[in-house]
């Protein structure tokens, strides 16, 4: 028997008992489906937030205080002399300090809490933000810390409606602000709503709060970023003797990230996720390969007549073999084509719904899902094809023939 | 070496198409032995048509399986065109199976989803030197040997008894084998479908084919030239058939 009898004997069979074989594939459609919709979708989740850190650039790093993500840390342990002194490093050029202030908006009757983060006027180029209208804040409202206020785009929506904000006071705490900008939408970054914050200068932020410190510290790396964060290090280890030989991060104050970092840390854990989800998928694949083995062993005690036949005229074992494992393996593929597009389908609507939502969400057929479910419906079919052939490849032939 | 039942007078020169000598064949089913044939001792020359007839259990099937190469004897010596065939394998069974022998069982055994056309060419599927090309080719000479040429494309569902049985005749014609096994060929048959059925046999044995026919049936049996009895597992007659039946003179009388 060469391929194509192979092939054409299997299509047969397969094409002669469509609703059974449509039954019969459900199992794998339904298991590579959701294979090739977890990997899609994780894929396309990791790929909308490492966009949403690269849209910041990716030479952006990140100096913040212990406290900021683990409890009993010291949220005041960055100072302003700190911020001073990192700026004079040559690995790094437009550092920012950044001081949250915790007072709530008013405008009018209007009454809101939106993020008040007072900074020097680099951080809008550091994290990607455009100005709608008006100006940013610059220089000269840091050396005078002014009261100018520079609102995201969906605060200043929220706080003037229909009318032109520029030139709008606002209070903020019990300070009165004039808004001289506003910002293009954002998006959101982590979850995070970047058209919430409103922006102030530094000095301003400083003298309102009377702090020492700041809030953490963003900056842009000249060159290696490994460079830069091992620069500052060296310097806020010195600054705040911290006596750390070992180079145990957990002795330090402060955490030195970039974004860089950020995105591996995010993948490897959304890989983690994505591996996870689709274990959990290929559980119902292998579930889709058992009623594979029980259709096959019913077609092989269904056919007996027919193989006790086929051995008479000729047929080896082998050939019988290879006969009932390509009707296994065309029932998985065949399910495994149709899980494909099914799979993909959901995926690709699923992350229209996203893209709604979350906005600028892409999706993400990545070749990785297609192969692996592609390998894992054949590795299916021949696993659970091969004892159901192989039964068949062992009849007796005069046992087969007068089988009833 | 008696050549009295063999046409051609260089028969008893020739080397026989089946000689088995001493054959014996033991079931062993749960430590049970069951004894099936003892002590055979049978030649066979191409050209033949023989019968072997004897009652259910007389052992005539289990002797024609093991000629057929579907089943191995327990002892004794089987040599088919003069090669001793102990130590085959099942590889090599099957090939043999493929390309020497034939069958045309009681129960025609057609694949019942398929056509004329497509059931007899199934053994040259199997067939290792016959190309794929010429498989339509030959299946349709086969098929017109037996006189189904209009039934080619039916679906052999759409098949009276006795067009049944002729289509698993030009199956077992298809790979020109040196011998056909036909296996009660006419026990599901009404008698005028078996004396067509017997009537396409005898044109392929006019036509130089070795048939080897089983039968309990002593008006079938009487088709062959030659018919060898079997009862209780041993030859018991090896004779001439003296009033060897025709199929063109019953038919003319129905």
């Amino acid at each position: 028997m060469n391929t194509k009898d192979i092939i054409q004997s299997a299509t047969k069979s397969i094409s002669s008992n469509a609703k059974r074989t449509s039954l019969t594939i459900l199992g794998i459609v339904i298991g590579v489906a959701s294979v090739v919709l977890m990997i899609s979708t994780g894929k396309s989740f990791q790929g909308y937030i490492l966009d949403q850190i690269n849209s910041f650039g990716s030479n952006t790093m990140d100096v913040i205080p212990k406290g900021f993500e683990k409890f009993g840390g010291n949220l005041e342990s960055l100072t302003i002399e700190d911020y001073e002194r990192i700026k004079r490093l040559s690995s790094v050029e437009r550092v920012v300090p950044v001081i949250i202030v915790n007072r709530s908006v008013h405008y009018g009757r209007e009454d809101m809490t939106p993020m008040v983060f007072g900074a020097t006027s680099d951080i809008f180029g550091n994290y990607g933000m455009k100005l709608a209208s008006g100006r940013l804040l610059d220089e000269s409202d840091e050396r005078g810390a002014q009261r100018s206020v520079v609102a995201a785009y969906q605060t200043a929506l929220d706080l003037f409606g229909n009318r032109d904000p520029i030139g709008q006071r606002i209070v903020i705490g019990e300070e009165s602000f004039t808004v001289v900008g506003t910002l293009k939408s954002a998006g959101s970054l982590l979850l995070s709503d970047l058209d919430k914050p409103v922006f102030i200068p530094f000095a301003t932020a400083r003298s309102m709060t009377g702090q020492r410190h700041v809030s953490y510290i963003t900056l842009k790396t000249v060159g290696d970023s490994d460079i830069a964060k091992r620069d500052i290090t060296e310097l806020l280890r010195t600054r705040h003797r911290i006596d750390n030989s070992q180079d145990d991060p957990d002795l330090d104050d402060f955490i030195a990230r970039s974004a860089e970092q950020v995105t591996s840390i995010i993948s490897s854990v959304t890989l983690g996720l994505t591996v996870f989800l689709a274990l959990i998928a290929g559980i119902s694949l292998l579930v889709g390969g058992i009623g594979i083995m029980n259709i096959m062993l019913v077609t092989v005690s269904e056919r007996t007549q027919e193989i006790g036949l086929r051995k008479a005229l000729g047929a080896r074992p082998r050939d019988i073999l290879i006969q009932f494992l390509t009707e296994a393996l065309a029932l998985t593929c065949g399910g495994a084509l149709v899980g494909l597009v099914l799979g993909a389908g959901t995926g690709w609507i699923l992350s229209r719904i996203a893209d709604r939502i979350l906005g600028e969400f892409h999706f993400i057929l990545s070749p990785f899902a297609l192969v692996a479910a592609i390998c894992m419906a054949v590795g299916t079919g021949l696993l659970f094809g091969v004892y159901p052939a192989s039964k068949a490849a062992r009849l007796d032939p005069i046992e087969a023939l007068r089988y009833e | 070496m008696p050549s009295a039942h063999t046409k051609s007078p260089r028969a008893a020169s020739r080397t026989p198409l089946i000689e088995v000598t001493k054959l014996s064949k033991v079931y062993v089913n749960d430590a049970v032995e069951t004894p099936v044939l003892f002590d055979i001792d049978l030649r066979v020359q191409s050209g033949e048509f023989m019968a072997i007839m004897g009652p259910s259990g007389s052992g005539k099937s289990t002797l024609m399986h093991i000629l057929g190469f579907l089943d191995r004897p327990t002892h004794g010596k089987y040599r088919f065109l003069g090669k001793d065939t102990a130590g085959r394998t099942d590889d090599e069974l099957a090939i043999i199976r493929a390309t020497k022998v034939s069958f045309v069982f009681q129960a025609f055994h057609l694949l019942p989803r398929a056509t004329v056309l497509e059931n007899v060419m199934l053994p040259l599927l199997y067939h290792p030197t016959i190309p794929s090309a010429e498989r339509q080719h030959r299946a349709q000479a086969a098929i017109n040997a037996v006189g189904l040429f209009e039934r080619t494309n039916f679906l052999t569902s759409q098949l009276s008894g006795g067009q049944k049985q002729r289509t698993a005749i030009a199956r077992s014609l298809v790979t020109e084998p040196q011998v056909i096994f036909a296996d009660e060929p006419t026990g599901n048959l009404d008698s005028v479908s078996g004396i067509q059925v017997m009537g396409a046999l005898e044109k392929l044995h006019a036509s130089g084919h070795t048939i080897i026919l089983v039968t309990h049936e002593r008006s079938t049996a009487e088709f062959a030239d030659r018919i060898v009895h079997i009862l209780d597992g041993r030859i018991a007659s090896d004779s001439r058939s003296h009033s060897r039946r025709s199929s063109s003179g019953l038919t003319s009388l129905k």
